[in-house]
């Protein structure tokens, strides 16, 4: 009961500022509209209808990489910018006391965040998919669990680089960078570069695609593969989350959670 | 009496780059008592706030232990974070873009609390802090008293058993730092948290506290009731103004018994300052005085407030 209403307090504050900041959340979903549209019309000029990418060798391949870089943009963003943003307002220490543990805090942070970004992703995607004609397939039951496993990768880089910045605060610009080097991750040429799975997000953008474009289910994906993508989500995901613990370790032993 | 926050040993360097560790805590121990409010006086840099973080478990300390109703916080830092709640000092330890009432049930929901279980108690802190008018604007237009208020109702809302305040009305203007004091006054006074208070502002302290505890350099340098304390420091200062000058026999009977005591002349008059003990000493001034020639024009008496004693004991330590 008392991790639901952790949860549940996690989820209000999200859906709350979703709201109450409708005209934010609208820009950010005009903006990444946009981007997609130069992205796309632009790689179709440039290439004549058939550009190289990882998942499908074709524009679908866009639509699906763009999804999956909006998906681990918002959850990087939520644990390094967010934990910054706490550290700035004063109420990262507030988060620190709670009883149920600053672990717990976040994993339900990032689950708050998972859910409603996921209901801003749906609304991009659908723009996406009415003005190029890309209709793709919607497998929602195969799609939860292996968009859940790629953004994994991505919240891990999130904790990383938010431990980062409760000690050593001034990482920005680093944090700026990173959001590019997803997109590389995201984009990284599997067929030509096989080893390039070992990184993060590259073979769950994959694997989406051949869900959404291929038309396959879960079920249908190589299994060899689909465990690959579960080690290496635990893998990034948890190398995060202890690299944050103990540059939270470091932070409680210098005394620095509450500056900023 | 029933101890619910105990501090044995507490003890706290800090490394600054290579060079070698400052002491910011150095063996600290206190303890208090259930539903008892105390206050943690000391210069800037004494060691309050890292005390009390500590104690919140937002820094670890070098050695120590810090007790909780019964729970080792080192030890079992969840469990303890169950007892304690704080107001943190120079924060705004609330979230700007929710509404008071918004931020108090986030912050039911960070300690474990439903908000059915809490609804009850959320709105009564919602009326003691005088905030039902504004409870659908958010925080950050609130002015800076609101919000100071809202940010200790905050950490009312946790239900802890004891209450940490750091300078809770520092940077306030003068009338809303009295309408917190007035809220904390009450809030004493109803006897249902434990608070341990730090301060710069003597009123806060004098007006709320019962027992202080002073620290200097990272050490505790008394602690004591303020109202043993104020005795102790009864030595109220005394003036006498006379007319005319005084008799040489009559000072050096007054210095034989008062060696601190000062006197100074003009024209016609004759000022003598004397630290007084008690009524008695008062008397056998005035038996000295009444033998001379000089006639006694006004006595003045001055008590000692807890600003003069906090600095008489904090200047003692420096020398």
């Amino acid at each position: 009961m008392r991790y639901l209403a952790l949860f549940k307090a996690q989820l209000k504050m999200r859906y709350i500022y979703l709201k109450r900041y409708y005209f934010d959340t609208l820009s950010m979903i005009i903006t990444m509209f946009l981007v997609f549209l130069i992205i796309f019309y632009g790689a179709m000029a440039l290439l004549g209808g058939a550009t190289p990418t990882n998942s499908g060798d074709t524009l679908e391949g866009i639509v699906v990489g763009f999804m999956v870089w909006t998906f681990a943009l918002v959850a990087y963003a939520n644990l390094s910018w967010g934990m910054i943003e706490e550290a700035q307002q004063g109420t990262l220490e507030q988060l620190y006391m709670s009883p149920l543990g600053f672990g717990w805090v976040n994993i339900f942070r990032v689950a708050a965040n998972f859910i409603v970004n996921a209901l801003m992703v749906i609304v991009v995607l659908l723009l996406m998919m009415a003005t190029t004609g890309k209709w793709l397939n919607l497998d929602v039951p195969s799609l939860i669990p292996l968009i859940l496993l790629t953004v994994a990768g991505a919240y891990g880089i999130g904790f990383f680089m938010g431990g980062l910045a409760l000690v050593f605060k001034r990482v920005q610009s680093a944090l700026q960078v990173l959001q590019f080097v997803l997109v590389i991750f995201i984009a990284a040429p599997l067929g030509w570069l096989p080893f390039m799975k070992f990184l993060p997000l590259s073979l769950g953008t994959r694997l989406i695609g051949m869900v959404m474009i291929e038309e396959r289910s879960l079920l249908q994906l190589p299994p060899g593969d689909v465990l690959f993508l579960i080690g290496n989500s635990a893998f990034y995901f948890g190398l995060g989350f202890l690299i944050f613990k103990l540059f939270e370790n470091v932070a409680r032993d210098r005394g620095l959670l509450g500056h900023y | 009496m029933e101890t619910v926050l105990q501090v044995k040993d507490l003890t706290k360097h800090f490394r600054q780059g290579r060079g070698e560790a400052v002491k910011a805590v150095d063996r600290v121990s206190f303890s208090v008592h259930k539903n008892e409010v105390v206050g943690l006086l000391g210069p800037n840099g004494a060691g309050k706030t890292t005390t009390i973080k500590c104690i919140a478990g937002l820094i670890k300390p070098t050695s120590g232990e810090i007790w909780l109703d019964g729970v080792e916080a080192l030890r079992h830092p969840k469990k303890a974070m169950e007892r304690v709640a704080a107001l943190l000092e120079g924060n705004r330890n609330i979230y700007w873009r929710l509404t008071p009432r918004e931020n108090l049930e986030f912050f039911a929901g960070l300690q474990g609390h439903t908000v059915g279980k809490v609804r009850g108690y959320i709105d009564e802190l919602i009326e003691l802090f005088d905030l039902k008018e504004k409870h659908r604007t958010p925080a950050r237009k609130l002015s800076r008293g609101m919000q100071q208020k809202l940010a200790l109702a905050c950490a009312l809302v946790r239900q802890t058993e004891v209450l940490l305040l750091d300078e809770p009305t520092l940077g306030l203007d003068v009338e809303t730092s009295y309408e917190l004091r007035h809220v904390l006054k009450q809030m004493a006074a109803r006897g249902e948290r434990t608070i341990l208070l730090s301060s710069h502002d003597m009123h806060v302290v004098q007006d709320i506290c019962e027992r202080v505890i002073i620290i200097n350099d990272g050490r505790v340098v008394v602690d004591d009731r303020v109202t043993n304390l104020m005795k102790l420091f009864q030595v109220s200062a005394y003036r006498f103004e006379l007319e005319g000058p005084l008799g040489e026999e009559q000072e050096l009977r007054l210095k034989e018994l008062f060696p601190l005591l000062e006197v100074s002349a003009t024209d016609h008059r004759t000022y003598i300052d004397a630290d007084l003990k008690d009524g008695t000493q008062l008397y056998e001034v005035l038996e000295i005085l009444k033998d001379g020639s000089a006639q006694i024009k006004s006595i003045g008496h001055k008590e000692p407030n807890l600003e003069e004693i906090f600095l008489t004991i904090v200047k003692g330590q420096l020398r």
